[in-house]
């Protein structure tokens, strides 16, 4: 029986208030803080591409004769002759309100043009998490309990070669052997939705997958064998308990800091897909991000790098908050505050 | 759970064949001596009459906006030249053709009076309206609706509508070029005003698509990935066998490569020189090479020192072997400049052979260390200096041909930093008023002999120098209806340039363009995809 089971109702419903009351609070505080960074990250993002090489008006109107009324009616347009920090401020004041602006390079709405990509991305992040997941954790655990053996060797090897081997180098290898020698999958393009999409992301996230499965591997590796190795586990095995019930006590106690580099390597993957985007000529948040920054396109690259960033924290924020799921202890503590 | 030896099998056979696979890839990627296209014999194709469903066609990058007026780049010239049309177009031969007016005449130096297409239709079903083509004039002048374009129409005075089915065109002054920049290669694609209007003149993006009058309507666009041409009805022309002409934008090569080999790229744009042996293996398909109408030469800041030295220009100049460029670095796809102009330039005037014997008894720079080393010598720069030279990521040719300059150059005690940079960085780099030394490459979207010398050389130019002659002479040149007047005005422009090298030429361009054998085009000439090419497209067999 747990502790929680032994307690009155009473009791027990104060509890629940109070950690609720603790929740709230500490979302709270971490929300505050995101938004802090948020407004630091807007700033330096804005200065970087502001100070990065490259001139608006020649990527607008590229390398021909162009009449001063048109370089006039750009600047204009742009307000690029209005000082640095005006431009910041202009864009800021309207970002607060929604307005997120218009793509220099596409001429629409910012929030037209991430709709249109971000449904691609979502399902590339997703399936590549998903892929490293399923791949990554079981063979992290079988690892750690075959300690020394061949298929641990095996996995670490495999788990070298999802590390060390870069994204692009990768990707054109899938591209060579799944789509090329053994015609299985596309070999570019977003598909025409559905299961198509589907099929055609299945090597992207592949390739995508293979690095950060690797890292996640690795953690898992770690974690479990830890665990397996600790007083714990000698004094369960010491008490008879089945093999069954002492994996179930060895996952749970590693749990943390595999969720932990789960959660680190979800933000990975977000820069992976610039380069899997570009190699698969997938019209995701990645390439768009890569294009706006050649193009110094302001907007695009200021309410990507937002998103990316929220993104980030709230992922940092839920993995924070699964502890108080996963270790009793984590909870006390936040309880007893 | 279950891992055992048979998994582990399967993994080393996997091992190997990823080893092989990777051999492969590095293999294709160095192999770069590729053979001139007059080498190959190209595929002896047949035209079988039958219609095509869809051809599946390759860009290596992506269009943001469909409007030439908005980005004007060459491939968006190719991908309206099947949607929308001018007044006039250039046939395969770069002549004067009927678009949407079926026959022009001068009623004096500076009056065009065109008559209108009676059956042009746009693509919705409306007819076509002299008024419906005067306001596309006006958008495609506006500095503001048409960036792009509108220095095309700088000198003209007024575009009215002067019959039922009659337009007078006036310019300022008299204008020998004025008439292309009212086809489709130049600034004018007719577009329907009401649709303008209900977009509020946002065309070509996602949204909007375009609305013209040509063979193909665009009913697809999502940038950075593809764009969708399918065949009307409407078209005053003959109904063309290809039904749909689906573009895909894929910038890695690598893919594109893979694409084509698996068989699902049809066509595919711009063909790397460095890959053009892969794609020359691929044998359900042919490259074809043909001039391209692109200048590639150096270029000089004349403010910068010591390029505002006559003698340090004409030293690199002469420093720089241009054939040994053109043969072992393009692979001979290309042709080493005499002059700015091209010779399908002069196409209103010479054929290609006459061209070229006009063009190639210029005077120029001929590769010559001794006198390269002479001219610095007698120069402000006697005892050398480091300069840095940038070329953009999409043209690695540029590249190996500065590696080449720079290592001639350092025999003569002259050290020039090479850099690759993204091309929008390269871009701000031309005239920026602090690279001495650069790269134009230029692709002529209207074959108009005056249209890349008077860039280089006119009021206004990247190089920043102001020569009366020059500017006297591109006025005179503009003013010379005579179409061999004006090449001769131009002839003497060119001995102009070479006088002072204000810029010196390097190369003419090719373009690679890959076919799969199941696709074949009528007239392939430097001038097939500046014109409506979906209808030039046939089944092959």
């Amino acid at each position: 029986m747990t502790a929680t089971e032994l307690m009155q109702p009473d009791e027990q419903s104060t509890r629940t208030k109070s950690l609720v009351r603790v929740l709230a609070r500490t979302l709270g505080i971490r929300l505050l803080g995101v938004l802090a960074i948020l407004l630091v990250i807007s700033f330096l993002t804005f200065s970087l591409v502001y100070l990065a090489p490259g001139d608006i008006v020649k990527n607008l109107l590229g390398n021909r004769p162009t009449s001063p009324e048109a370089v006039a009616a750009i600047r204009a347009q742009y307000n690029l002759d209005d000082p640095f920090l005006m431009r910041y401020f202009d864009w800021i004041l309207n970002a607060l309100r929604g307005d997120f602006g218009e793509s220099i390079r596409l001429q629409q709405p910012v929030t037209t043009v991430l709709s249109a990509r971000l449904g691609y991305t979502f399902a590339l992040m997703s399936l590549s998490f998903l892929v490293a997941l399923v791949v990554a954790i079981p063979m992290g655990v079988l690892s750690a309990e075959r300690e020394g053996r061949a298929s641990d060797r095996l996995a670490s090897t495999l788990s070298l070669v999802g590390l060390s081997a870069p994204s692009f180098a990768l990707a054109i290898l899938l591209l060579y052997l799944f789509a090329m020698l053994i015609p299985i999958f596309p070999a570019y393009g977003g598909g025409s939705g559905g299961l198509d999409t589907l099929w055609h992301l299945t090597l992207p996230a592949v390739a995508l997958a293979a690095g950060i499965g690797a890292i996640l591997m690795r953690m898992t590796r770690a974690a479990v064998l830890r665990e397996l190795q600790s007083d714990a586990i000698t004094f369960a095995r010491a008490r008879g308990l089945p093999e069954r019930d002492i994996r179930f006590i060895a996952l749970r106690a590693a749990a943390i800091p595999i969720v932990t580099s789960a959660g680190l390597i979800l933000t990975f993957i977000v820069g992976g897909t610039i380069i899997v985007e570009t190699v698969f000529a997938l019209p995701g948040i990645g390439s768009l991000l890569q294009e706006a920054v050649l193009f110094k396109d302001i907007p695009v690259v200021q309410a990507i790098t937002l998103l990316v960033a929220a993104l980030i924290a709230t992922i940092t924020i839920v993995v924070d908050m699964s502890y108080l799921l996963f270790d009793p202890r984590v909870r006390a503590k936040e309880l007893n505050k | 759970m279950k891992t055992s030896s048979p998994p582990n099998k399967r993994t080393r056979r996997f091992f190997g064949v990823a080893i092989a696979a990777t051999a492969a890839l590095v293999l294709s990627a160095c192999s770069s001596g590729a053979s001139p296209a007059e080498d190959e014999a190209p595929a002896d194709l047949v035209d079988s009459g039958q219609g095509i469903e869809t051809v599946k066609v390759a860009f290596p990058g992506s269009l943001a906006n469909l409007y030439i007026g908005q980005e004007s780049g060459i491939l968006n010239y190719y991908l309206a030249a099947n949607v929308q049309e001018g007044l006039v177009s250039l046939d395969s031969e770069g002549k004067f053709v009927p678009g949407l007016a079926t026959e022009w005449e001068m009623t004096d130096d500076s009056t065009y009076v065109f008559t209108v297409r009676e059956d042009a239709k746009f693509h919705n079903g409306d007819t076509v309206t002299p008024e419906d083509i005067v306001f596309s004039i006006e958008q495609a002048a506006d500095p503001v609706a048409s960036p792009g374009t509108s220095f095309y129409l700088q000198g003209m005075a007024s575009a009215e509508v002067t019959g039922d089915n009659e337009i007078t065109v006036k310019t300022e002054n008299p204008n020998a070029s004025f008439l292309t920049n009212l086809s489709n290669v130049g600034a004018l694609v007719v577009t329907q005003q009401a649709f303008w209007e209900e977009h509020d003149g946002k065309v070509g993006t996602s949204n909007s698509l375009l609305m013209g009058t040509g063979p193909y309507a665009v009913t697809e666009f999502s940038p950075d990935s593809h764009v969708v041409l399918d065949r009307v009805d409407t078209w005053w022309g003959e109904q063309p066998p290809v039904e749909q002409i689906r573009i895909d934008f894929i910038p890695d090569e690598n893919t594109r490569l893979l694409a084509a080999q698996k068989g699902d790229i049809d066509i595919a744009f711009n063909v790397p020189l460095k890959q053009a042996n892969s794609w020359q293996d691929i044998s359900e398909g042919r490259v074809d090479a043909v001039n391209d109408l692109s200048y590639a030469g150096l270029l000089f800041d004349h403010e910068v020192a010591p390029f505002d030295d006559p003698n340090v220009r004409a030293a690199i100049a002469t420093a720089t072997d241009s054939e040994a460029i053109v043969e072992k670095l393009l692979h001979g796809y290309g042709e080493v400049a005499t002059s700015i102009m091209t010779p399908e330039s002069l196409s209103q005037v010479y054929d290609a052979d006459a061209a070229r014997d006009v063009l190639s008894n210029l005077p120029h720079h001929s590769f010559d260390m001794d006198r390269a080393k002479e001219l610095l010598e007698d120069s402000s720069a006697a005892d050398g200096f480091t300069t840095e030279l940038t070329y953009p990521n999409t043209g690695p040719q540029l590249g190996t041909a500065a590696q080449s300059i720079a290592e001639n150059m350092k025999q003569l005690g002259v050290t020039i930093n090479v850099r690759e940079v993204p091309i929008e960085e390269w871009l701000a780099t031309i005239g920026d008023g602090e690279h001495g030394l650069g790269f134009m490459w230029y692709f002529s979207t209207t074959g108009d002999p005056a249209e890349v010398s008077s860039y280089l050389l006119g009021a206004g130019n990247d190089s920043h120098f102001d020569s009366a002659e020059a500017q006297r002479l591109i006025a005179e040149s503009d003013a010379a209806l005579d179409p061999a007047d004006r090449v001769n005005i131009l002839l003497q422009l060119e001995e102009e340039n070479h006088k002072n090298t204000h810029t010196s030429p390097l190369w003419w361009g090719q373009s690679l363009t890959y076919f799969s054998n199941e696709i074949g085009i009528k007239d392939f000439s430097p001038f097939t995809f500046l014109g409506a090419w979906g209808p030039q497209l046939y089944a092959a067999e």
